[in-house]
């Protein structure tokens, strides 16, 4: 078969586009600056890794990606304990009410967060909690919510009402039915929406930024990865070598669930 | 903050064909009580309209207060806010250059990742490789996208010296008025096109083959099959990621501006969403900010519903 020539060539080119970056920052990760300026394109004559040291001390960026860590999984628990049982409801509700809740959910898609930033500070200020990663904790689970809900309700509303009916004639209650019959069969479903929530919370920057703001021993690894920028001056070397730290856990991660994940992006987008 | 919103705003569809139907149940039955009233659902709703909802009312409140400042208390203000930015030639320098941002990158985005993701569903050679390299600008960060692209467009960066050894002269890209928000949109198009291709594939996949088949047989080539087959079946699909696309670009161009520009040389580069964050956290002209900041909201439902008129389905 005959294979279209010309979107090959743009397909190839900007599979080139998107490797050339990542090579350029890796390679210069492991020069000082003068053999970046001269040879941009060489591979380092010595393999030094003293760049990862310096920006890892100079942004602190071990107790940034702690941070990270800990804000992202509490906000994944939190997420989770919220949309599972609010989804587990809508699958199961047939009246009005529960058609207006979930609208409402949807209707979340249509909302631009980003511009009601300064709002969020304000609230933030307002509950005590500006300048914490507890704000952006409970944050968080608030923007995932629509997504969570709607990729929830969907999975839940393919499992048999017979199931349910089974466990309650055996005297299984609502929260059992919840863990016993449920939660088993939606796993791929709480996998994606995890997928999808942890890509969004570890790369979130402008509300981590606002809300937790410079604290080295509070702030996310988005937050600490630009300062680099100030504290280094134009050191590429070490500039460098911090970003591609950052980029680290994320490519695990996306190495070892490639599959479920390019899934998990796919059906999150992707119902109509 | 962006998670993939898709096609959910169009249809909120159950993937099982049709919710099972009612059937009667015993009076006190729990399970008959959930049909009506969703109670568990409670919870996740009062925290989403706390921490979602009740920002974005407040920014409606804010945009009529005047607040010069946290430390001084508000006061009413009225329209005074809008005739402030409406008055004010940067908003209109903003508003230009987020149209400018727009109206070039969107369509070019939206056709390359088109034509990627036709590439990459005809399975050449490679596209296992290719739907995985695809994906992986939407897995870096806005901050690190945005110190790679510092490296590369500096004046010592990679692009100026390539430039040398062909012989031509570099330039300070992000700090030249004239390449400044270019470069912001090359940055838009490097990391959308990938995720709109996959996005787009996704849904190419399940173009019936029979359809491409006999289209082949009566002499279809790759352009007829692209553009006559391909895209009419996928437009409203198309819709939906453009629209994506639509509002990323819109609302957080904001992160790339501060990161890289601060909106300079000049207000070359200042875009609505970054005058919003300019005017609320450096210049406290709090009243002014969430004025934007409705005014970027309303553009927002505009341009969906105007990409949804382009781009229904046809068939």
């Amino acid at each position: 078969m005959r294979f279209p020539r010309i979107s090959g060539i743009l397909a190839w080119g900007y599979a080139l586009l998107l490797v050339i970056p990542f090579y350029y920052l890796v390679i210069s990760s492991f020069k000082q600056n003068d053999d970046i300026f001269t040879h941009p394109l060489n591979l380092p004559s010595t393999w030094d890794p003293g760049n990862y040291g310096e920006a890892i001390g100079s942004a602190d960026l071990v107790p940034a990606v702690a941070n990270s860590v800990i804000v992202t999984g509490l906000a994944l628990l939190l997420t989770l304990l919220l949309a599972v049982p609010a989804a587990f409801a809508l699958s199961r509700s047939t009246g009005r009410a529960g058609r207006v809740v979930e609208a409402t959910f949807s209707l979340g898609f249509l909302i631009p967060t980003f511009a009601a930033l300064f709002p969020t500070f304000l609230l933030a200020a307002f509950t005590g909690l500006f300048h914490t990663r507890t704000f952006l904790v409970f944050l968080l689970p608030a923007t995932a919510m629509p997504l969570a809900v709607v990729i929830l309700t969907q999975f839940m509303r393919t499992i048999p009402r017979e199931l349910e009916e089974a466990a309650s004639m055996d005297g299984a209650s609502t929260l059992t039915i919840l863990r016993h019959v449920h939660l088993p069969i939606c796993v791929p479903g709480i996998a994606t929406v995890v997928l999808l929530c942890f890509l969004s919370f570890w790369n979130e920057y402008l509300y981590s930024l606002i809300i937790i703001g410079p604290d080295p021993a509070q702030r996310t690894i988005q937050v600490a990865l630009p300062t680099l920028q100030l504290t280094t001056g134009t050191d590429y070397g070490v500039l460098m070598a911090g970003t591609v730290f950052t980029l680290i856990p994320v490519f695990a991660v996306y190495a070892l669930t490639q599959r479920q994940m390019q899934r998990a992006l796919v059906s999150g987008a992707v119902k109509g | 903050m962006s998670v993939p919103v898709g096609s959910q705003v169009e249809n909120p569809r159950p993937a099982s064909p049709s919710p099972v139907p009612q059937r009667p149940a015993p009076r006190n039955d729990p399970a008959a009580w959930r049909q009506k009233f969703p109670g568990l659902a409670l919870p996740g709703l009062v925290w989403y309209a706390i921490f979602t909802v009740g920002p974005v009312v407040a920014m409606f409140v804010i945009a009529f207060l005047r607040w010069p400042g946290m430390l001084v208390d508000p006061g009413f203000a009225g329209f005074g806010n809008f005739r402030d930015v409406f008055a004010d030639p940067v908003f209109w320098d903003a508003l230009r250059n987020s149209a400018v941002q727009i109206a070039v990158g969107l369509p070019v985005m939206i056709v390359l990742a088109f034509l990627l993701a036709f590439y990459v569903v005809r399975k050449p050679r490679g596209h296992q490789v290719l739907r995985f390299m695809l994906f992986v600008p939407a897995l870096i960060s806005a901050p690190a996208t945005a110190l790679m692209f510092y490296s590369l467009l500096n004046p010592d960066g990679l692009v100026n010296g390539v430039l040398e050894t062909l012989g031509m002269s570099g330039r300070a890209w992000l700090a030249d008025e004239a390449t400044a928000l270019p470069s912001l949109i090359v940055i838009d198009l490097w990391a959308g096109i990938g995720y709109s291709a996959v996005l787009l594939a996704s849904r190419l996949d399940s173009v019936d083959e029979e359809v491409v088949q006999a289209a082949m047989i009566d002499g279809a080539g790759n352009g007829r099959l692209a553009w006559g087959i391909y895209w009419p079946i996928a437009r409203d699909f198309i819709g939906v990621v453009a629209m994506l696309q639509f509002l990323s670009i819109l609302f957080s161009s904001a992160q790339n501006v501060l990161l890289l520009t601060k909106g300079g040389p000049g207000t070359s580069t200042t875009t609505l969403s970054y005058l919003i964050y300019q005017k609320a956290f450096v210049d406290a002209d709090l009243g002014y900010s969430q004025a934007v900041g409705i005014v970027l909201f309303v553009l927002g439902l505009a341009g969906m519903f105007a990409i949804r008129r382009l781009l229904r389905p046809t068939h």
